[in-house]
């Protein structure tokens, strides 16, 4: 009984943690490694979608997904770069912050950019996919041209 | 009418025949030459602007500005021996190289030399260009001499004083510089001999990525090893067939792939420099000529 206790208590503590509405009391370095996180999330979800793109693997309507994970995350880029946020071992430079119309315009172009691939993966059309995937890689890489370091 | 008269007036219309004809033929004849020569000058200049993107031409002499005048020069190039400004390399006489004769273009890919009989400092990288074909060189001068002119006069270059005269070039050159052109290596393929002519020599890899040593003399038995001095904050890497260093994890169809979109096998997107290579030069490539690149550089030692 008493062990049955300590679990009602415990998932009552993890689901009030959770609470819709709850404001987190976010850290810089929580912010940073949030930050990485979701772009590592990208990379996972564009290096998965460009072998589809290329014919090198076939498509269990994987494609879609990977896709849509692309365009949730390049919409949630905005959030990513909270002033302050660059503590640490950080890639993003001085430049977003000092930038921020700049900086808008890139991450903007990102989302549409993954918006529009995605919505070609729907339509099945592969010259369309090809060409839209293309336009994310360029979104990706303007970006990461003027607002990352160089990390090689 | 008399005979002979007859006769005359009849010769001469034959004659009269004959000049026309021969005349009409001869103009057909220079029509055509006309027409095959434009051909032939079209061809030149098409290949030359594939070329301007295998030479890696614009990169270094278009400013980095959203609104540059392409191939009009200005454009910064931070090295450990000072910055250099690209000049305009449009056909403008006065600013540019409008007033090259054919030979003093090839002169100054091939030995560094300017038409004034100047030393180029290394920065223009005839180092690399000078295993460059005439053929090739011409085209991208065909093509050059085809772009509308820009008045653009340089600008000087912001070196440290033992580098402000032109001799200094010139020292360096004699102790640093081979001039020569490429020969192909019969014990390799086709493809890897048209990559390794890219590479090496248009394409002009080894000046970014090939370490060097403290006078700036590239270290070819370290061929595309990586360059931590790099270029201003940026470190050149490792791109030889070394899995750990280099991209030796990397398969052919991953680099010609990257070379065409930017994209490394983890789903990571390059920037900074080598995004400026991808979108200027290595994507308008054909597929061929970067799976040429991409067999030679998996050929490189690890």
């Amino acid at each position: 009984m008493r062990v049955k206790i300590a679990v009602c208590v415990c998932s009552l503590t993890v689901g009030l943690g959770v609470l819709p509405g709850a404001v987190a009391e976010t850290t810089a370095e929580d912010a940073k490694d949030y930050r990485t996180a979701v772009m590592t999330s990208l990379r996972g979800h564009i290096g998965a979608a460009s072998m589809h793109v290329r014919g090198l693997v076939d498509d269990h309507g994987f494609l879609a997904r990977h896709a849509e994970g692309l365009a949730n995350g390049a919409a949630e880029l905005k959030h990513l770069f909270a002033a302050g946020s660059d503590v640490g071992e950080s890639e993003a430079l001085p430049v977003i912050w000092e930038e921020p119309d700049e900086f808008a315009k890139a991450i903007e172009k990102a989302e549409k950019a993954t918006q529009a691939f995605s919505a070609a993966v729907e339509s099945g059309d592969q010259e369309a996919i090809g060409a839209a995937f293309r336009e994310v890689g360029g979104a990706c890489k303007g970006c990461h041209d003027r607002f990352r370091a160089d990390n090689d | 009418m008399p005979t002979t008269t007859r006769l005359r007036l009849l010769s001469r219309i034959a004659v009269a025949a004959i000049v026309a004809v021969v005349g009409a033929g001869v103009a057909l004849a220079d029509v055509a030459d006309d027409v095959a020569k434009q051909a032939s000058d079209e061809d030149q200049v098409a290949a030359g602007r594939y070329l301007i993107h295998a030479g890696g031409c614009i990169t270094c002499h278009t400013e980095d500005t959203v609104d540059a005048v392409p191939l009009a020069g200005g454009r910064a190039m931070e090295s450990p021996f000072g910055t250099f400004y690209s000049p305009n390399i449009t056909p403008d006489v006065e600013t540019g190289i409008g007033g090259w004769s054919d030979d003093e273009f090839v002169e100054a890919f091939w030995n560094g030399v300017s038409p004034e009989g100047e030393h180029y400092f290394p920065a223009f990288p005839y180092t690399s260009y000078t295993g460059a074909t005439r053929e090739d060189l011409l085209a991208i001068k065909a093509y050059l001499f085809s772009l509308e002119s820009v008045s653009m006069p340089a600008r000087e270059h912001d070196l440290p004083f033992f580098m402000s005269s032109r001799t200094a070039a010139g020292l360096w050159k004699n102790r640093y510089f081979a001039a020569g052109r490429f020969t192909a290596d019969p014990e390799q393929s086709e493809e890897w001999n048209r990559g390794a002519y890219l590479v090496r020599h248009l394409g002009h890899c080894g000046e970014c990525h090939t370490p060097r040593n403290r006078f700036g003399k590239l270290l070819q038995e370290q061929e595309l090893a990586g360059n931590p001095e790099g270029s201003g904050d940026e470190k050149m890497p490792n791109i030889t067939a070394d899995p750990e260093q280099g991209i030796g994890r990397w398969s052919i169809r991953d680099i010609e792939y990257f070379l065409d979109i930017g994209m490394l096998p983890d789903g990571d997107f390059t920037g900074g420099s080598m995004g400026a290579v991808i979108d200027d030069n290595t994507s308008h490539l054909t597929r061929e000529d970067r799976l040429a690149i991409a067999t030679y550089l998996k050929s490189l030692p690890k």
